[in-house]
C-alpha cells in the first residue's frame, strides 16, 4: 500500500531584493523588487507503508519544504500529493489525525509547562482513550529514558532532552506516518544514537512510514534502506544507499607502510600517476584509487619494497554525498 | 472533543498566564489606574461646574464597571498572531487536528481569568471608595440585558483583530495597523471619553462604528442610559457586526494559509 505518493510537486516563493545598509533600505521603500525562488521543482516519488526513507540533500535543497507541503503546512505551487489517501493541503483532521512533524528544536512543547501538559492536550485533541494513553506515554518515556523529566518544564530540559520529549509528543497519538526534519541535530552522539535505535524500533514494531531528513549520515545509515537525493529543488536521485554509493564511484582509501624507505621513482611507478596524500610517517603512504585500479596498484606496491602493512578502506559515506552535493552544485552529478 | 481540548487549553493558558505573575500585576495596576485618573479629572471638570452629559453617579458607575468590561472584552492577539503568521509560530496549531483559532480563543480566555480574579478585588475596593456616588442597577433584568451584551463585544473585538492580524500573511508589518486601530478603537469605544460626551453632531456616526458595541454598549446599558428602541437598534448593530466580520475573517484566512510560508518552522 502507498502511504506516500508525489507527483510533478513543486514550490516557488516569493521575496524581495533588498542591497545591504540605510540606503538599500530606503530604496527597497519606494521601489521594491520582487523575485521569485524556486524551492521544489517537479518532485515525484512514492513511499510504501511502513517504509523508512532518508530525504538528503544540503542546505536549501527543498527537502523541509518537501516535508512542509507533504503534512500540509505549505500549498504547494503546482503538482499534487497524496499522503494516506489524504490531499495534506486541505489538512483534514482525519488526515492530521494520522500524521506527525518533528522538526529540529521547533517546539509542540509549551516552553514554560511541563512536557506532560502538551502530552494531555494531545490526549484530548486526538481522542485518545486515558488506558491507551496510559501505556503509550509509559512506553515512549522508557523507550526515550525521560520518565522523570514529563513533569519538570520544558525550558529547565536540555536540548537533547527536550528533542526526546518533542519526539514523545509527536508519538503518542500514534501516527501511521511520521516525517522527521533534522531529528538529532543539535544532540551528542549517545543521544543521537538512543533517537536512532527509537526510531528504527518505532517502524519494526509499529510499522509507522517515516521520512527522514539529516545532516548526519549516520542518521540516514543507520535507518534508511531508500534515500532520495535533492538539490537545488531537483530529485536527483531515488533507490538504496548501496545503489547511490555505486554510482558515485567512490575511489578505495589505499595505506601502505614500508619496512624501510623506497625511492620516489618506485612508489611513482606503482601509483602510475595517483597523486598522494600527505601523512606524517616517511615509511607510509596513502592514495585514493580508483576501484578498478585498486588491485592493480596493490599488487604493484607490493613488488615496489617490502611491504610492513597494507589495508585497502571505502571512502566514508559521509565523503560521498559531500562529494555528490559538490558535482550536483557545479552541474554535474549522478548519471 | 472540541469542548474538552478547549478546556485543557484554556486550563494550559491559566497556567501559562500564573507563571508571569509580576507582568498580571502591572497590568492590572494599569487597568484599574487609568479608569481612575480619567474618572479623577472628569469630577474635577464636572466640581468646576462645566454642565456634562452625564452626572457624577454617572460618572463614577462608568469608569467604576469600564476596567472589568475592557477586559472582558480585551484581546491580545496584536501581541503574538502577526508573529506567529510572519516566523512559523502558526504550524504547530496548523499540524493539530483542531481549529487553529481555538488556541488563539484558549489564550484570551486563560488570560481573562487570571486578570479578573485580580482584577476584581481591586474594582471592588474602588467601587467601595466610590460607593456614594455609584449607581448600579438593583433589579436583575439590566444586569441580564448587560450579560448578553458582553459575548458581542468579545465577539467584535476579537474577530477584528483577527481580520486585521490576518494582514500579516502578505505585509511584512503589520504592527503600525494595530497599534493604530487599538489607539483609534479605544477612542472610539468610549475608553478615554464616554461616547456621552462627544459632540451630539456625532452620535448618529458614533453609535453606527463598531468600537461602540465592544465598550460603551454594555455600560451603557448597565446604566440604563438607553431606550428600548436604543437598546434594540444597538443589539441589531452588534449582531450586524459580529455576523460581518465573521464573514469577513474566513475570506483572508483561507486565502493567507495558501500564502503562509511556515518560516524556519
Amino acid at each position: 500500500m502507498t502511504a506516500i505518493d508525489v507527483s510533478d510537486l513543486g514550490k516557488t516563493y516569493r521575496y524581495h531584493h533588498k542591497d545591504p545598509g540605510l540606503r538599500g533600505s530606503l530604496s527597497s521603500l519606494f521601489r521594491r523588487q520582487t523575485l521569485e525562488k524556486c524551492a521544489v521543482v517537479g518532485v515525484s516519488f512514492a513511499v510504501e507503508a511502513g517504509a523508512v526513507v532518508g530525504f538528503l540533500g544540503p542546505n536549501g535543497a527543498g527537502k523541509t519544504t518537501t516535508l512542509k507541503m507533504l503534512c500540509g503546512l505549505l500549498y504547494p505551487s503546482h503538482g499534487a500529493a497524496q499522503v494516506l489517501g489524504f490531499t495534506p493541503s486541505r489538512r483534514e483532521p482525519a488526515f492530521l489525525r494520522q500524521i506527525s512533524l518533528v522538526m529540529g528544536q521547533k517546539a509542540m512543547l509549551w516552553w514554560d509547562l511541563p512536557a506532560m501538559e502538551t502530552l494531555l492536550l494531545h490526549k484530548e485533541m486526538y481522542s485518545i482513550p486515558s488506558g491507551q494513553f496510559r501505556q503509550t506515554v509509559d512506553d515512549l518515556a522508557e523507550l526515550l529514558d525521560v520518565g522523570p523529566l514529563l513533569r519538570v518544564q520544558v525550558r529547565k530540559l536540555s536540548l537533547g532532552e527536550r528533542m526526546k520529549m518533542e519526539l514523545l509528543t509527536a508519538l503518542v497519538h500514534r501516527p501511521a506516518v511520521l516525517f522527521l526534519d533534522e531529528p538529532t541535530i543539535g544532540l551528542d552522539v549517545v543521544s543521537q544514537q538512543r533517537v536512532r535505535d527509537f526510531l528504527r524500533q518505532l517502524n519494526r514494531e509499529q510499522g509507522t512510514t517515516i521520512l527522514l531528513t539529516s545532516h548526519y549520515m549516520a542518521d540516514i545509515e543507520a535507518l534508511c534502506p531508500r534515500v532520495l537525493l535533492i538539490d537545488q529543488g531537483r530529485l536527483h536521485f531515488d533507490g538504496s544507499l548501496a545503489t547511490l554509493v555505486e554510482r558515485a564511484a567512490p575511489p578505495k582509501l589505499l595505506s601502505a607502510v614500508f619496512a624501510r624507505p623506497v625511492p620516489d621513482a618506485a612508489i611513482a611507478a606503482a601509483l602510475n600517476g595517483l597523486p598522494l596524500q600527505p601523512t606524517d610517517d616517511p615509511l607510509r603512504i596513502r592514495v585514493a584509487v580508483p576501484r578498478e585500479q585498486t588491485a592493480a596498484v596493490a599488487e604493484r606496491l607490493l613488488h615496489a619494497g617490502r611491504l610492513a602493512d597494507l589495508s585497502i578502506e571505502d571512502v566514508p559515506v559521509e565523503a560521498i554525498i559531500r562529494g555528490i552535493f559538490s558535482e550536483t552544485a557545479t552541474g554535474g552529478g549522478l548519471q | 472533543m472540541k469542548a474538552r481540548a478547549l478546556g485543557r487549553l484554556t486550563a494550559m493558558n491559566v497556567m501559562l498566564t500564573l507563571e508571569y505573575r509580576a507582568a498580571v500585576s502591572v497590568f492590572i495596576l494599569n487597568s484599574v489606574a487609568r479608569p481612575v485618573i480619567s474618572l479623577l479629572i472628569w469630577l474635577t471638570v464636572s466640581d468646576q461646574g462645566v454642565r456634562l452629559p452625564y452626572g457624577r453617579g454617572q460618572l463614577v458607575t462608568y469608569y467604576v464597571v469600564l476596567g472589568v468590561v475592557s477586559m472582558l472584552t480585551a484581546t491580545w492577539l496584536d501581541e503574538t498572531l502577526p508573529q506567529h503568521i510572519r516566523l512559523g509560530g502558526l504550524s504547530p496549531w496548523l499540524l493539530r487536528p483542531a481549529p487553529y483559532v481555538f488556541y488563539y480563543i484558549s489564550e484570551n480566555l486563560g488570560q481573562k481569568l487570571v486578570n479578573l480574579s485580580t482584577l476584581l478585588p481591586l474594582v471592588l475596593v474602588v467601587a467601595f471608595a466610590f460607593r456614594a456616588d455609584l449607581r448600579l442597577p438593583t433589579s436583575p433584568l439590566p444586569w441580564l440585558i448587560f450579560a448578553a451584551s458582553l459575548p458581542l463585544a468579545m465577539a467584535i473585538r476579537f474577530l477584528l483583530e483577527l481580520v486585521l492580524c490576518s494582514l500579516a500573511f502578505w505585509v511584512e508589518d503589520v504592527e503600525g495597523v494595530l497599534a493604530l486601530q487599538s489607539v483609534l478603537g479605544a477612542f472610539l469605544a468610549g475608553q478615554y471619553i464616554p461616547l456621552a460626551l462627544f459632540p451630539p453632531s456625532l452620535s448618529g456616526f458614533l453609535d453606527a462604528q463598531p468600537f461602540r458595541y465592544t465598550l460603551s454598549f454594555p455600560l451603557e446599558v448597565l446604566m440604563g442610559t438607553l431606550s428600548a428602541g436604543a437598546l434594540a437598534s444597538g443589539f441589531a448593530w452588534a449582531s450586524g457586526y459580529c455576523l460581518v466580520l465573521w464573514c469577513c475573517c474566513r475570506l483572508p484566512w483561507r486565502s493567507g494559509l495558501r500564502a503562509y510560508s511556515a518560516t524556519g518552522a
